[in-house]
């Protein structure tokens, strides 16, 4: 028999709106779930508990008095710990907010409720956002449900982590160079990272703000969209925010892929790669071409410098951002009964993780007299190259695929001590995040080990809907995605 | 391509005060090494033409007009505050007597 918390987030509202599972059990198998599975796996940082019942009382009420309900009626999402919620505590994985409590509710959250889903918890994530791991979170790691001595990749692990474990349908991420992607093919699951702007980024805590996305974790491309559709679109409150055609939402996927073009960029499909990640997508490729696809081989020369010129924008932009924590207004306070700058010195120094040190010393460092020009002048010109290679290779193509990481999930601890060894996780993702681009990652197979493999879809800017109906089309062909991690 | 820059204890330490950061000594050494291999490994971004690529003033984000909104209520702004007292922030004296 089907237990609650393997359902869709798409068939839980569905039986909820229907009246057959109440809104109150569907939450309660999410929070019985969590304390079952989660110790062993700390994808979870807290998680509302009676609260959460108390919001899915009131969808239950509302259905018992004939309101209609929404598209997410009943469902329970975690949300990263970097998106805040009135009046309850956010830490951004950081000593710093340990006892931040917001003013207000990000608005992708508020949109979320609005059509019906239930806050669950906040997931676990590396500090900031900065780290393709989850190690660095000031809460402590979290583990892979496929192998626990593995990282569940970063920086939106925990999410990554509840929906592969069944903890919740859906989980909110952020995406700044591919922190829901990376962990989404490393857990097996799907992530999608939504073009720059589509969703607000209101209410999401600060790391460089010209590449920071809302994004989704899901156990089908159907539930993603139905997080499209629900929070997709302008927010006054987000300068950045855009608004564009509305998405379809759960778009109908393709029954096959007779006259797409898809484009396989040569530079994010074979240097570099583990050899089972290159073995796996290639089998992928072919099962596009049984598809019908029109597989196009294209190049995007630039991404040679995609990694550096990523870092060098997300340090600079983090080393700005990061200036408001000074221990004045809020975050952690130490040194008092010195000077204000001592003050703001040892709060800084205490509250900061080492990994945050040496990105905001780096991003110091690359915007400093003398080097602004050869450092972050250069990313911006490269951030721009891209772009337009980008541009050539879709005048030839409707998406991009490559795999989305180049390796499997790592053990603990192998990678935490070498940050370029880190920085190279994201050598696939960063690309799109650079052009603003939606990007999508799938599962596509999994290595001797049992460890999961990801497959990226690149779009055009805007063109999240084409993403989801390719990825259906995929999913719909294969069986990668239904595979589920050992109880 | 022009030479890396000569990343020392002085120049780590000097980008320290500027944000605001303390390294102890034995940390140092660790920050040093690590920033000189990611600054080397970056370097190859000099390789790129100067004259190509888009304009490095551009303003990467849009910013909305500058129109004051409704500020938040005192006491929020004030909630998450290590100190405050008569309804403002209270940090480390600033100026004697």
């Amino acid at each position: 028999m089907t237990e609650l918390w393997q359902l869709s987030a798409a068939g839980l509202a569905d039986q909820v709106r229907r009246g057959s599972v109440s809104a109150r059990d569907v939450v309660r198998a999410s929070l019985d779930r969590i304390e079952r599975v989660d110790p062993a796996l700390h994808a979870f940082v807290d998680h509302r508990g009676e609260r959460a019942l108390a919001d899915a009382d009131a969808i239950d009420g509302a259905r018992a008095r004939g309101e209609p309900l929404g598209p997410l009626a009943g469902v329970p999402i975690g949300w990263k710990d970097n998106l805040v919620v009135a009046g309850e505590r956010t830490s951004a994985g950081s000593r710093m907010l340990a006892d931040y409590r917001s003013p207000f509710t990000a608005t992708a959250l508020q949109r979320l409720q609005a059509a019906g889903a239930v806050l669950l918890g906040r997931t676990n994530m590396d500090e900031f956002g900065m780290g393709s791991s989850t190690e660095t979170s000031a809460h402590g790691p979290t583990r892979n449900p496929w192998h626990r001595d593995c990282v569940p990749g970063g920086s939106s692990g925990g999410s990554a982590a509840a929906v592969a474990a069944g903890l919740c349908p859906l989980a909110v991420g952020s995406d700044t160079g591919g922190s829901v992607r990376q962990p989404a093919a490393l857990c097996g699951v799907f992530g999608l990272k939504p073009t720059y702007g589509r969703v607000s980024r209101y209410g999401l805590i600060a790391y460089a703000s010209s590449l920071d996305c809302v994004g989704v974790l899901g156990r089908s491309v159907d539930d993603l969209a139905l997080w499209l559709a629900a929070t997709a679109g302008v927010d006054p409150a987000d300068p950045t925010s855009v608004a564009a055609a509305p998405t379809t939402g759960a778009a109908a996927p393709a029954a096959d892929l007779r006259g797409v073009r898809i484009g396989v960029p040569w530079q994010l499909n074979g240097p570099g790669l583990d050899d089972e990640v290159l073995a796996t997508v290639q089998t992928a490729l072919a099962t596009l071409r049984e598809l019908g696809a029109e597989l196009v081989e294209c190049s995007l020369p630039s991404v040679a410098h995609a990694v550096p010129t990523y870092y060098l924008l997300a340090m600079a932009e983090a080393a700005s951002n990061l200036a408001r924590y000074d221990g004045v207004r809020y975050g952690a306070r130490r040194g008092e009964g010195t000077s204000c700058d001592a003050m703001t010195t040892a709060s800084r120094s205490r509250g900061f993780g080492d990994e945050v040190q040496l990105r905001i010393l780096l991003g110091t460092f690359a915007l400093s007299v003398g080097y602004q020009d050869r450092y972050y002048g250069q990313a911006i010109r490269a951030r721009e190259l891209l772009r337009s290679d980008f541009a050539r290779a879709f005048a030839a193509c409707d998406l991009l695929v490559s795999p989305t990481s180049p390796v499997p999930a790592f053990p603990l601890g192998s990678r935490i001590d070498d940050p370029l060894a880190m920085y190279l996780c994201d050598a696939l993702t960063v690309p799109a995040s650079l052009a603003g681009l939606p990007a999508l990652s799938q599962p596509c197979g999994y290595t001797a080990a049992g460890l999961p493999i990801g497959l990226q879809w690149t779009a055009p800017a805007f063109g999240e809907d084409r993403l989801l109906q390719v990825a259906g089309a995929f999913a719909a062909a294969t069986d990668h995605h239904s595979r589920r991690p050992p109880a | 391509m022009t030479a890396e820059p000569d990343l020392d204890r002085a120049l780590v330490q000097h980008l320290a005060d500027l944000a605001r950061l303390h390294l102890p000594a034995e940390r140092l050494a660790t920050v040093l090494q690590n920033a000189r291999r990611i600054v080397a490994a970056f370097g190859a971004l000099g390789d790129l033409p100067l004259e190509s690529g888009g304009d490095p003033d551009l303003q990467p984000v849009r910013l909305r007009t500058d129109t004051a909104e409704p500020p938040l209520p005192l006491d929020q702004v004030l909630a998450n505050a290590p100190r405050t007292a008569g309804g403002m922030f209270v940090v480390p004296r600033v100026v004697d007597g």
